[in-house]
Formats: structure tokens, C-alpha cells, sequence
């Protein structure tokens, strides 16, 4: 009976915030990478539709689109000096923490959004950081905006606040870049719909990173099968040896 | 152009690696050591995860090592029976190489151990090189005639028991320090990701009087049997063994190791000893800077092992 009243309560308040829906995919469900593969780049199709037949989506619309790649366990490591030599004196590890982590708005995000939509969806990275830390308080903080520094200076994380190319008033378009050196695994995009700041409306999916053919074989054999892998490695490197030592008799 | 690594998980330039697989490979050739001192950092400075670099490092350094080894085996610059001894005592070495590996690493302070002993051993092995090679040269200049080896001249060594007669290299030594430099090398080898030919070889000369002719060729028999053994370890345990980045080395660097090989018979042996001692004190105070030097950024981030699988 309460849970009825309580859904009820929840519908009431609920139904004319949320009067739009979100249709959208991703160009490729499978990112293949091959022995060419240089970092890929994807993209992302929206629109924002009424959630009603004879409703109508009216704008102005803000769109957050959140791409998280596969979760790893990362250590940062500070260093400092002591008695003359430079050695990691400090760390503080994150576990699953995302190897790629993308955020592209429509707009500037404290603009868009109030923060506590952008806290409860930790939408910024260093909110990822902070949930992943495996310690807490300031120097957790601050070990964690470092990681989220590192990772931004290798291209694994990317703020892009103009990314969203508006289509007409609901449709939009989102380009994805992934670096060559992508980890590999399920990736999740979450896109939110903003209206005055608030949620009206949100859609989850994905998309994978994969190796193919040949580069697939090699891993799964290094992975399955360690000593033959191992032993073909010794009789390339031999075989490669010898062959160059041939060549080159004179 | 770009070859993506399946092991590594990342991509890169295919004409750098023959690259530097080709300058490294140059390199042993002419001086009879593996190149893995040299190689395995470069590859991490280049972005290489280090336990990739590391494992990968042993197929080329193998390859490089088998072409030269071959030169020198047709030239009759191998003691076959020696290097027989080195080989199985190194691999012995290896294995408990790879367990102090895991143990230190479970410890916490692989990181700042491998610094501090890439410095100190290539520092000690580098200096003593230096002063034996310009004492060598300056007596040369001077009009004193010496030999390249040192017959007859004994040391403790040469008193301990289980004698056996190396009749290549013309010696009736002990087997057991033989044995002993073996192990150590085979130790380190496994704990640092090297060869270890640039000990091994002032340890033949210096240890065992090894006359100069057979001791590279030696030497690089038993960095190639040493190699093998690491890469299917790594193979094993690490499971981090590039097969496309070791063979993309290996292509530089067997042709690079025939270049060296070659240039080699046109330089003396206190001058080539000389030229690596050089190479090796230069790693060495690379080592020592970055130890003593404030880092550019004092914060890094590394993947934790076993995270990703």
C-alpha cells in the first residue's frame, strides 16, 4: 500500500518534468582494431522526441554526453626528496577508475547544470577520482586531481564544452576521439537532456573496443597457451638471427 | 606508419622501432653485450608500459645476439665448453631472479631498487672498465708492449678445487667461479631485464683471464641462452611478451648486430672496452640524475599489475 502511494506520490511529482524521451545511437557498436589501428573516432546521434503523442519537445534543450571506458586499477605516486634522492615517498590507489573518460556538453557545464545534478551524476572527473580513491580526505583530493591531470595529458580524458553540434532544435550530433592506445573492453555512454538546468531526460548505451583478427590471436594465445606463445617467441627470435647472420655471409 | 602492439595495447611508429632495434643492435654487435641495458628504457621513455618493455626487450637482444654469436662462432671465437657452464648456471640464477622479482615487487620497492642498482652496477662495472682501458692505452703510448690477455697470472681463484681445463680459452681454473659469475648474471639478468654481456664480459676478462678473442663470442652465446630462457618466463608468468614489438626490434637489430660485428674487427680491444665503458658510465649518470635531479613532474600514475587482464 505505501509502496503504491509512494510510486504514485513519485509519478505525480515526476510526469511533467520528464514529457521528453531520448532516441539515439552510437555510428559503431564495435570498434575493431587491426594492426593499422591508430585511434578511431565514433559518433553519436540524438533526438530528443515528446514523451507523448500529442506533446510537443520544446527547447531550449542542453545535452552532457559522459563516455567511460573500461574500469582499472590505477596508483598515483608522489615524489619527494629525501637525503638527496628523488623516490615515490607518497601514493594513493584508485580502484576502478575509468581508463577513458569523456565528458562533451552543449554548453559550459556549471552554465547548463545545477551542481547538484552535475554532484549526484558525477559528471566531472575528479568526481570519478573522488569515488575511486582508496583513501580519503584532502590528500585523496589532491592525488586525484593529478591523476585526472595525467590522464587529460594523455588524451584518456577530455572536457569539450562546445562538442554538441546542434541538428535542428532536438537533434544533435557528438564526435568521439579514441586514442591509439585505448584500453580494451566495454565502453558506456550516458547522455543526459537538460532543460532550465534540470533533468528531463536520460539514455544509456555502449559501445566495444576489440582487437580482430590477427592481433586477437596473438593475445588470446599469450593468454591461453603462455609456453607455446613463449616458445615460438624463442624460435622467432632465433630463426631471425640466423636469417640475418646468413644474409649477411659473405 | 603505425603497427598496432596487441600486447601492449597501444600503437607506434613501425620505422622507429626498426630504428632504434637497428642503433641498440649496432651496438652488441660491436661490443658483445645484449643492448638490453640501452633498449629497455628507451622503450619505456617512448611509452612502452615497462613490464611490456622489459619482456619483449629478451627477443631482441635473443635475435641480435644469435646473429652475432653466429659471426663469431664461424670466425672460432665461441668456447663452447665455458659458455656450456655459464649457460646452465645462469638459468639457475634466472629462476631465483624471478622469485626476488616477485618478492620485491610484493614489497613495494622494485621501483627505486632497480634505480639504485642500474646505477651502482653500471657505475662499478663502467669505472673499473674506464681506468683498466686508459691505463691500457696510456701504456701504449708510452711504447710499453701488452698483451691484450694476461696469462700465467694467478689469483685466488685459480687455487680453489674442482679444476677443469678450457681449452679454447687456454685455462685450468675452477669451475666454481665460474659457476658463481653465472648465477649472479643470470640473477641479475632476470631482476633488471638485461643480458647482462656487459658484466659478464669485464667478469671473463677481469675474473677468469678469458683471452680477449673468445670472450665476446662467449659472452653473446650466453646472453642468447640466457634471453631464451627469460623470454619463456616471462612468457609464463608476466604474460607480457610482445610478439610483434620484439619482432619489429628484431628486424633493426639482427642487421644493425651484422653492421657492429663488423665494424668491430677494425677497432682494438682496450679501444672497444674503452668505447663501452663510456656507454655504460653514460647510462649510469643518466640513471643518477634522475635520481638526483627535482623530476619535471613530481607526480605519475601507473596501472596497477593484475588490473588489467
Amino acid at each position: 500500500m505505501r509502496r503504491a502511494l509512494l510510486a504514485l506520490t513519485l509519478l505525480f511529482f515526476a510526469a511533467p518534468a520528464s514529457a521528453e524521451k531520448l532516441v539515439s545511437t552510437v555510428s559503431n557498436a564495435n570498434v575493431l582494431i587491426t594492426s593499422s589501428f591508430d585511434g578511431a573516432s565514433l559518433s553519436l546521434f540524438g533526438n530528443i522526441e515528446p514523451d507523448t503523442i500529442d506533446g510537443a519537445a520544446s527547447g531550449p534543450y542542453n545535452v552532457i554526453v559522459v563516455v567511460t571506458g573500461p574500469l582499472q586499477d590505477r596508483v598515483t605516486r608522489h615524489k619527494s626528496n629525501s637525503f638527496g634522492i628523488w623516490t615515490n615517498t607518497d601514493q594513493v590507489n584508485f580502484h576502478h577508475f575509468p581508463s577513458f573518460y569523456a565528458v562533451v556538453a552543449s554548453g559550459k557545464l556549471d552554465v547548463i547544470a545545477t551542481p547538484e545534478l552535475l554532484a549526484e551524476q558525477s559528471i566531472r572527473a575528479e568526481d570519478q577520482a573522488r569515488l575511486a580513491a582508496q583513501s580519503a580526505g584532502l590528500k585523496a583530493e589532491r592525488f586525484g586531481l593529478e591523476l585526472v591531470r595525467l590522464m587529460a595529458a594523455e588524451n584518456h580524458f577530455t572536457l569539450r564544452e562546445d562538442g554538441v553540434n546542434f541538428l535542428s532544435d532536438t537533434a544533435y550530433s557528438v564526435n568521439i576521439a579514441l586514442p591509439s592506445d585505448v584500453a580494451n573492453g566495454p565502453f558506456l555512454v550516458h547522455t543526459l537532456v537538460l532543460k532550465n538546468k534540470e533533468l528531463v531526460a536520460e539514455r544509456s548505451e555502449g559501445f566495444a573496443v576489440r582487437k580482430a583478427g590477427f592481433e586477437n590471436f596473438v593475445f588470446v594465445a599469450s593468454r591461453q597457451q603462455p609456453l607455446l606463445y613463449g616458445l615460438v617467441c624463442v624460435v622467432l627470435a632465433l630463426g631471425t638471427g640466423w636469417l640475418a647472420g646468413v644474409a649477411f655471409r659473405r | 606508419m603505425q603497427i598496432y602492439l596487441p600486447i601492449a595495447e597501444l600503437s607506434m611508429n613501425l620505422f622507429f622501432l626498426i630504428g632504434i632495434g637497428g642503433a641498440v643492435g649496432f651496438l652488441s654487435g660491436l661490443f658483445g653485450v645484449g643492448g638490453g641495458f640501452l633498449l629497455t628504457p628507451l622503450l619505456i621513455f617512448s611509452g612502452v608500459p615497462a613490464p611490456v618493455a622489459v619482456a619483449s626487450v629478451t627477443g631482441q637482444v635473443a635475435a641480435a645476439s644469435t646473429s652475432g654469436a653466429l659471426s663469431y662462432y664461424r670466425r672460432g671465437g665461441i668456447d663452447l665448453h665455458l659458455a656450456l657452464y655459464l649457460i646452465l648456471s645462469s638459468t639457475i640464477g634466472a629462476m631465483i631472479g624471478v622469485a626476488t622479482f616477485s618478492w620485491l615487487r610484493s614489497a613495494g620497492q622494485l621501483d627505486l631498487f632497480i634505480s639504485v642498482s642500474y646505477l651502482l652496477l653500471l657505475g662499478f662495472v663502467g669505472t673499473l672498465m674506464m681506468i683498466e682501458a686508459v691505463r691500457t692505452l696510456m701504456r701504449r703510448r708510452a711504447g710499453v708492449i701488452t698483451r691484450d690477455k694476461l696469462p700465467g697470472q694467478h689469483t685466488w681463484m685459480h687455487a680453489l678445487p674442482m679444476r677443469i681445463r678450457f681449452k679454447k680459452s687456454r685455462l685450468y681454473i675452477s669451475v666454481l667461479p665460474v659457476l658463481a659469475i653465472g648465477v649472479f648474471i643470470g640473477w641479475v639478468g632476470a631482476l633488471l631485464g638485461i643480458g647482462g654481456g656487459f658484466i659478464l664480459v669485464p667478469a671473463l676478462v677481469y675474473l677468469l683471464r678469458v683471452p680477449g678473442n673468445v670472450v665476446i663470442g662467449t659472452s653473446l652465446l650466453q646472453v642468447v641462452a640466457m634471453m631464451c630462457v627469460t623470454m619463456v618466463l616471462q612468457a609464463l608468468t608476466s604474460q607480457s611478451v610482445d610478439i610483434i614489438l620484439a619482432f619489429c626490434l628484431m628486424l633493426g637489430g639482427t642487421v644493425g648486430a651484422q653492421f657492429g660485428a663488423s665494424a668491430g674487427k677494425y677497432l682494438r680491444g682496450d679501444q672497444l672496452r674503452a668505447l663501452l665503458a663510456l656507454l655504460v658510465l653514460a647510462v649510469a649518470i643518466r640513471f643518477g640524475l634522475t635520481l638526483v635531479l627535482p623530476p619535471s613532474d613530481p607526480f605519475s600514475m601507473a596501472l596497477i599489475a593484475g588490473g588489467l587482464k
